[in-house]
C-alpha cells in the first residue's frame, strides 16, 4: 500500500482531473492508483465522486453549465472504466440491477445518460435499453434480467404518454420493481397518479438527485469504515 | 475583445481561414450562453493529417480562450466524433456550416456544401463555440452560385436540386440526402469506397483556387 501522501496525490489526481474534465489525468490517476495498490473503492469515492461533487456545486453556481458537466462525467468515466474491474464487491445495502431507456417516440437522452452515470458509479448492473425505445421492451427487459428498479426517460409530452402503460405494465406482473420517470414534462403529481416510485426533472436536476444519492452512499461507506 | 489576435494566432499555427460569427440566433438550450462561434478551416487535399491537425487547432483555439477568462465547446470535424462519449450528445446540435457562413467564410452551395470564395468546398471545417465577446465578421446570407449549375448536371445519384441556398428560406431542401447516401453506400458495398465527390471537383470555386495555390 502506498504512503499517505502518496494516496493523497493521486485521490487529488482524480479528483482535479474530474473537476477540470481532463479525461487523461483521471486515466493516468486511475492507472497509478491501480498500480500502486490503492483499494479501488475509495479511488472512486474519494477521488472521482469527490471531484462530481464538486462539479454539480460549480453547476448550481452557474460556474458550469451543460457542456461542462458531460465533459466531466466522460472524464469520471475514462478513470471509472479503469477501476470498476478492480472493485470489490460494495456492501452498502445497494446492489442490484437496473433497467433504463428513453421512451418510444423520444430521441433525447442527455438526462437519461447522466442518471445511468449514477448508477455506473454506484455498481449496479445498469441494462441501458437507450433511446427511443418501444413500451414492450422495457417490460420484457424487467422480466428478463430481474432488475429491482426500471428508470423511463422522455422530454416530449407526446411521448411521456406512453409512461403508464409501461408502469402498469410491469406493476402487473412484478409488484416489488420501483419505477422511476424522468424528463423535462415528468412532475410529482403525475408520478403519483402512474404509481411511479420517484422522479427527476431534467438532465440538471438528474443530476442533482445523481450526486446526492452517490453522496450518500459515500457517507455511508464513511461511516462503515469508522466502526471498524 | 479583438478577434484578429486569435486569427493571426491560428493562422500561424496552420489554419487555413478563421472566422468568428454572432451565431446566437442557431443555439439549442443547452449552450446558449456560447454565442460566438469560431470557424476553423483546413484546405485538404485529403491526406489523412487534416483531421488531426484541425484538432490541434481546436485545441490551441481552447486554450487561448481559457488564458483569456472564457469558456468554450470545441465541435470536432465531422469524422472525428467518437459515438461512446456523452459530450457527443451535445455534438450534432450545432452545425459547421453555421459557424462559417455566420462568420462570412462561405455560402451553403447547390450541392450544399459551404462554399468559400477562394477555396470552394475544398476545406474541412471545425468549430469552436465561445463566450468571449469576439467582434464578430459580417456573415453570408445568400448564394452565389448564380446560374451555374454544373454540380446539379454532374451528379450520378440525381441528388443535387439545383436550389439556390437563402437564409430568407432556411427550410428548403437543396440535396435530397437519402438519394447521394443511397448511391454512396451501393458503392461502398461494391468498391469499399463510396468513390463519388463530383459536386466538390466540379465546382468553378474548387478548381480556381485549388489551383491557383
Amino acid at each position: 500500500m502506498a504512503d499517505e501522501t502518496r494516496k493523497k496525490e493521486i485521490l487529488d489526481k482524480l479528483r482535479n482531473g474530474v473537476i477540470q474534465y481532463d479525461e487523461d489525468a483521471c486515466r493516468e490517476g486511475a492507472q497509478e492508483a491501480v498500480a500502486e495498490g490503492l483499494d479501488a473503492n475509495e479511488a472512486i469515492f474519494d477521488g472521482l465522486v469527490s471531484g462530481m461533487e464538486e462539479v454539480g456545486r460549480l453547476f448550481e453556481a452557474q460556474e458550469y453549465f451543460v457542456p461542462e458537466i458531460l465533459m466531466c462525467a466522460d472524464a469520471l468515466y475514462a478513470g471509472l472504466e479503469i477501476l470498476k474491474p478492480h472493485c470489490k464487491q460494495m456492501d452498502l445495502g445497494v446492489k442490484g440491477s437496473v433497467v433504463i431507456g428513453t421512451v418510444e417516440g423520444d430521441v433525447h437522452d442527455i438526462g437519461k445518460n447522466l442518471v445511468k452515470m449514477m448508477f455506473d458509479v454506484a455498481g449496479f448492473t445498469v441494462y441501458d435499453l437507450g433511446r427511443d425505445v418501444p413500451l414492450d421492451k422495457f417490460v420484457d427487459e424487467q422480466l428478463k434480467t430481474d432488475s429491482e428498479l426500471v428508470c423511463l426517460s422522455a422530454m416530449m409530452t407526446t411521448s411521456m404518454v406512453g409512461m403508464p402503460k409501461v408502469i402498469e405494465k410491469i406493476k402487473e406482473k412484478n409488484p416489488n420493481c420501483m419505477i422511476m420517470i424522468g424528463g423535462a414534462p415528468t412532475s410529482k403529481e403525475l408520478a403519483d397518479k402512474w404509481g411511479a416510485d420517484g422522479y427527476a426533472e431534467d438532465a440538471s436536476n438528474a443530476l442533482k438527485e445523481a450526486i446526492k444519492m452517490v453522496a450518500f452512499l459515500k457517507k455511508l461507506r464513511d461511516e462503515k469504515a469508522q466502526k471498524k | 475583445m479583438d478577434a484578429k489576435q486569435l486569427k493571426q494566432f491560428l493562422q500561424a499555427e496552420g489554419a487555413t481561414l478563421v472566422g468568428v460569427g454572432d451565431v446566437t440566433k442557431a443555439l439549442p438550450k443547452e449552450i446558449v450562453h456560447l454565442n460566438r462561434g469560431i470557424a476553423i478551416a483546413v484546405n485538404r487535399n485529403l491526406t489523412r493529417e487534416t483531421v488531426g491537425h484541425l484538432v490541434r487547432l481546436q485545441t490551441l483555439a481552447e486554450g487561448w480562450l481559457k488564458a483569456n477568462g472564457h469558456r468554450s465547446l470545441s465541435i470536432p470535424p465531422d469524422s472525428d466524433r467518437r459515438k461512446d462519449k456523452l459530450i457527443t450528445k451535445l455534438y450534432k446540435l450545432f452545425c459547421h456550416k453555421t459557424a462559417a457562413t455566420c462568420s462570412g467564410l462561405g455560402w451553403i452551395g447547390k450541392n450544399g456544401l459551404i462554399i468559400n470564395e477562394q477555396y470552394g468546398s475544398k476545406l474541412t471545417w471545425a468549430t469552436v463555440l465561445t463566450d468571449a465577446p469576439l467582434g464578430a465578421d459580417r456573415p453570408c446570407v445568400s448564394s452565389r452560385c448564380g446560374d451555374c449549375d454544373l454540380c446539379v448536371r454532374h451528379c450520378p445519384s440525381g441528388a443535387v436540386q439545383g436550389h439556390l441556398w437563402s437564409l430568407r428560406n432556411p427550410l428548403r431542401e437543396i440535396v435530397a440526402y437519402d438519394k447521394c447516401r443511397s448511391l454512396k453506400s451501393g458503392r461502398t458495398a461494391l468498391k469499399g469506397k463510396p468513390n463519388c465527390g463530383f459536386c466538390v471537383t466540379v465546382c468553378p470555386y474548387s478548381r480556381n483556387g485549388g489551383a491557383r495555390k
